[in-house]
């Protein structure tokens, strides 16, 4: 990849002490993240992967090691700078899509917008994931792929250097989770966000520029694929 | 034994919830706290006053006459349903104290033995009359509010004035008697003073003496046989009693004391029910709520409980027994306190009411209530709320849930004001609505908070403003100085010509019965002269009525209880127990508005017409030059025939020092609503919080910041708790008046005229503590999103 690094770990380590447990969750972990690619961060559950998507994303802090997006040193921040890491430069989703059932679907969309001085438009966003026409209805009201389109537009309209997904078509079926890897790439592609997606699901990999393969709190392979594939072609 | 696993789930569950499980514990606790004291307190008075009625053989029925022999005893006795009739004489004459200043006595005399009389007296210390009266012959039982007043005990004396003559008399003891529980001068006191009222105790023989009654009494009071027809009895005494000048009679529950003692449990009984349902209805909503709420969460719970094999009852029974369990908490921790106040309250009553013997002790019938009442409540609200369960099936239970159903508010009719909403206004406003429920219980619950406190406060407002109004509108004289029996008004000269003295006007009180119809009502008219100074009448419309002409400005309550209107004629009869009765037809010119009192005016040249008389006064007002006052009371200190002077500056000084009684009231009723306020805004936020917890987390992932996101249910709150103080405070306003207006109604109060005044810091203060709750609520939640673990709720299915 030709890009800047946006984000730069080096020996990360993550220990959780769970009552009498000290779980070391990450083990001394080095990543380089380009700006503009796309990655899958592939494993199963206890791999250490999501604790990782956790401190990229400025949700939790290295016990030991150091994070740092563009050069800014993540590793020691407070919990204003990470707030303000992930209000600025971070876009969210999450497996549960988690919509605000108080807010409409564009509500849901202008919440983030209102957090960052240059937003998207809402409405064009919206038209983007191709929720425009149900733009003023509840969450309540829509197919779970819908709530995750609309959570993805929620997660792009602050226009962030990084998407951050965390199993994003694990509470999906296949068709409405390939139609969400598809949108997901194009916003990938046209908006040159630097995407990360979290999975279990090997067959994701397929359409990554590069994949890192997680197993018991490490990167255990770290594998660059020359040709991705169109979303639409994968199967599972 | 093995414990049940759901049992133990339960005491999991309370530990988690430990805060929830405490606030709604405490309010019941209030609950039963108020309803057992309460209840305790008033069974313990009545017992007690029961006891002693019977005991003491309290009378049935009351005659007053001018005077009658005292042979009419044996005929009244004859007749049959009497079991005895006590022949007496009671009069109210001077007391002068050492330093020249005045009282009142009510002399009230006994038959020797006094054994099988009615109305027995009651010995708390020293001994009772020697029979043989030439040992001792001016021997004297004080009540003992006025001996304590007064500082008096065996062995001291007493002088009165009767019929002209200064007579002393030997202190031998201290006693009551079920008629003196509440010893008021009349009805127009606004409480008791016993520094200068107090009620004199003496033999038969030495009250015919030195009143020159001689074989005469000049009150009947009887004893009826169990069952016996009291009507029709009383109108044979009547009979025999016509030749001898009746001045009134009245059976028992008329009796001034009995009356007011009445009145007083009634309203006690009253008030613990009130009370004691507000709290209790509302912690049985909050249960509703929070059972509701977790039947809901633990769906996947309760479908695996059902998949294993448990019945529907067994799970309901499940959540009901957490509603029990909250109830008995409650329950455990009122009881203890109820109990004490119970006791404390009982004997602050028995002081107020000069009851000899209390009795007390554990009031079974009110503990076994408050367990029905609040078990009762808690297992109706744990059964309600867990209906739910039936819902829940298996199979489904298992699938994710989808988002909470939001829906339109009405607000959103109106686009244009909606879109300048902004969006964290519109989710509070959207989550309100969709949990109207829970809102309504917090905004209920708010609603009756604010409200106690207005009630706790207001009657200090009202009690302070009518003293204010009383002595700075309508009394404005410094002194009354009263006469023993009327004078010519040439004979006030002798206290108008005193140098202190600025203005003197001369006043005439007659008692008298008004009558209107079938009705009937006693009290005293007063004459003034026409543009009196010291003395101004209003109406209930703060209107000022002049005194002129020959109208009657009749007092509001024996309007009230006459119904009688501007306009109409009344009857008055007199009542002075000495020259000739006399009627005389008045025209109503206008109602008059006291606060306290049944006195209804005249002007002086009307009333001595009725009288048949010319220049005849029984007292005057006087306003003293400043610094005179001294001076003033020891020119008095010498004339015989002046039987009171009323002191502006000490009446002032003694209604004030009431106030320290009422402070309690208000300060438990505050604490009792602060306990409501906090437990429930406390339990709307956490539920709030707990139902809205993903939607934090999710919202400080994507980068709002924790005062942001705690602003939201701030905002929740905020409109909750705002919109149950608003309601709030009218609604106090409207307890206050249902409750002057349910104690008006009580025949003892009906002498007073309150009328209801809450200052705006009242409504200031209470509204404050609304303000403190939402504080609360807030900190809490901040202090909960600051926990709150962004990954584990965002990752757990609901």
């Amino acid at each position: 990849m030709g890009g800047k690094e946006i984000i730069n770990l080096t020996g990360v380590t993550k220990t959780y002490i769970m009552g009498e447990v000290t779980v070391e969750a990450l083990k001394e972990t080095s990543l380089l993240i380009y700006e503009g690619e796309l990655m899958v961060i592939l494993g199963p559950s206890g791999s250490g992967k999501s604790t990782l998507l956790n401190i990229i994303g400025g949700m939790d802090s290295p016990t030991l090691g150091e994070v740092y997006f563009f050069g800014e040193n993540l590793s020691r921040a407070g919990e204003k700078q990470l707030t303000r890491y992930r209000r600025e430069e971070v876009g969210f989703v999450f497996q549960f899509f988690n919509l605000i059932p108080d807010l409409t679907v564009k509500e849901n969309v202008e919440l983030a917008a209102h957090l960052v001085a240059k937003p998207l438009s809402a409405k064009e966003v919206l038209e983007e994931v191709g929720m425009a026409e149900r733009m003023d209805h509840f969450p309540s009201q829509l197919s779970g792929g819908e709530q995750q389109r609309v959570a993805i537009a929620r997660a792009v309209v602050k226009n962030p250097r990084l998407l951050i997904c965390d199993e994003p078509t694990g509470s999906l079926d296949y068709l409405t989770g390939r139609l969400i890897l598809s949108l997901l790439s194009k916003i990938n592609r046209e908006l040159g966000s630097t995407v990360i997606i979290v999975t279990h699901n090997a067959s994701i990999c397929a359409m990554a520029h590069r994949v890192a393969r997680m197993s018991s709190g490490m990167i255990v392979e770290l594998i660059e694929n020359t040709a991705p594939v169109s979303p639409e072609r994968i199967e599972w | 034994m093995v414990v049940n696993v759901l049992t133990k789930r339960l005491f999991r569950s309370f530990i988690t919830a430990r805060g929830q499980f405490l606030a709604i514990s405490a309010v019941i606790m209030v609950g039963v706290t108020v309803y057992i004291s309460m209840t305790a307190t008033c069974y313990n008075m009545t017992k007690s006053a029961d006891r002693f009625y019977h005991e003491y053989s309290f009378a049935d029925y009351y005659f007053h006459v001018v005077k009658a022999p005292q042979g009419i005893l044996r005929q009244i006795e004859a007749i049959p349903g009497v079991i005895k009739a006590t022949g007496r004489i009671q009069k109210d004459v001077t007391v002068i104290r050492e330093n020249g200043e005045r009282a009142t006595a009510r002399l009230t005399s006994f038959p020797l033995p006094v054994e099988n009389e009615v109305n027995r007296p009651y010995l708390l210390s020293g001994s009772l009359f020697k029979e043989d009266a030439r040992e001792s012959k001016a021997q004297v039982l004080l009540d003992p509010k006025y001996a304590q007043a007064n500082n008096l005990s065996k062995g001291g004396t007493v002088t009165v004035i009767a019929q002209g003559r200064e007579i002393s008399l030997d202190v031998i003891g201290t006693a009551t008697s079920p008629e003196f529980i509440y010893a008021v001068k009349d009805a127009a006191s606004f409480v008791p003073d016993s520094k200068n009222f107090g009620i004199f105790m003496i033999t038969n023989n030495l009250a015919e003496e030195i009143l020159d009654l001689s074989g005469q009494v000049n009150q009947v009071i009887i004893k009826l046989a169990p069952g016996a027809d009291e009507k029709r009895i009383s109108e044979l005494i009547k009979d025999i009693l016509q030749p001898y000048g009746i001045l009134a009679s009245y059976p028992r529950k008329d009796q001034f004391s009995a009356a007011i003692l009445n009145g007083e449990l009634e309203q006690l009984q009253t008030a613990a029910v009130y009370f004691s349902s507000i709290f209790l209805g509302i912690a049985a909503l909050i249960e509703l709520v929070m059972l509701g709420r977790m039947v809901k969460i633990q769906r996947l719970q309760i479908g695996t409980m059902k998949a294993i094999g448990y019945s529907n009852f067994q799970i309901m029974l499940h959540y009901t027994e957490y509603a029990l369990a909250i109830g008995l908490a409650g329950l455990l921790l009122g009881i203890l306190p109820g109990m004490l106040f119970a006791s404390s309250m009982s004997k602050l009553y028995a002081s107020y009411f000069s009851l000899p013997e209390i009795i007390s002790g554990v009031n079974i019938q009110a503990i076994f209530n408050s367990i029905i009442l609040s078990l009762g409540v808690s297992a109706a609200a744990g059964l309600a709320a867990s209906r739910g369960v039936l819902g829940v099936r298996p199979a489904e239970s298992m699938r994710p849930v989808s988002p909470g159903k939001a829906g339109k508010v009405f607000l959103e009719k109106w686009a244009l004001v909606w879109e300048k909403i902004d969006l964290s206004w519109k989710m509070c406003l959207r989550s309100v609505n969709r949990n109207r429920f829970r809102t309504a219980v917090t905004v209920l619950g708010v609603m009756f908070a604010t409200g106690l406190l207005v009630l706790a406060l207001f009657m200090n407002d009202t009690y302070n403003y009518m003293l204010k109004t009383f002595f700075s509108r309508d009394q404005l004289y410094d002194y009354f100085v009263r006469f023993d029996a009327p004078v010519k008004e040439t004979e006030l000269l002798a206290i108008s010509r005193l140098d202190a003295v600025t203005r003197a006007e001369p006043v005439l009180e007659v008692p008298v019965k008004i009558k209107f119809g079938s009705l009937s009502q006693e009290e005293v008219i007063m004459g003034m002269l026409p543009g009196a100074k010291l003395k101004k009448i209003w109406d209930s419309s703060g209107r000022p009525l002049p005194v002129d002409g020959e109208g009657l400005l009749i007092s509001e309550s024996t309007a009230r209880k006459l119904g009688v209107k501007k306009g109409d004629r009344v009857q008055a009869e007199t009542l002075l127990g000495m020259g000739p009765l006399r009627i005389a037809t008045l025209k109503v010119a206008g109602i008059n508005s006291q606060f306290v009192g049944g006195v209804s005016y005249t002007t002086l040249e009307q009333l001595n017409s009725i009288l048949e008389e010319k220049g005849v006064v029984s007292g005057a007002m006087l306003k003293v030059a400043p610094g005179g006052s001294t001076d003033f009371e020891k020119s008095l200190s010498g004339m015989n025939r002046i039987s009171s002077i009323a002191s502006r500056s000490k009446e002032l000084q003694g209604l004030k020092s009431n106030l320290g009684y009422m402070f309690v009231f208000v300060f438990i009723m505050v604490v009792f609503a602060v306990i409501l306020g906090f437990a429930i805004v406390y339990n709307a936020s956490v539920i709030s919080f707990a139902e809205r917890k993903r939607e934090m987390a999710s919202l400080r992932v994507i980068g709002y910041r924790v005062n942001e996101v705690s602003g939201l249910l701030l905002k929740e709150n905020l409109l909750q708790t705002v919109l149950g103080v608003l309601i709030g405070l009218p609604f106090g306003r409207l307890m206050s008046e249902t409750y002057i207006y349910s104690a008006m109604k009580d025949e003892a109060y009906a002498v007073y005229s309150f009328q209801i005044v809450i200052y705006p810091l009242t409504y200031l203060i209470s509204a404050a503590s609304g303000v403190l709750f939402i504080a609360i609520a807030y900190w809490l939640a901040v202090k909960n999103i600051i926990r709150l673990d962004l990954v584990e709720v965002l990752k757990a299915r609901d």
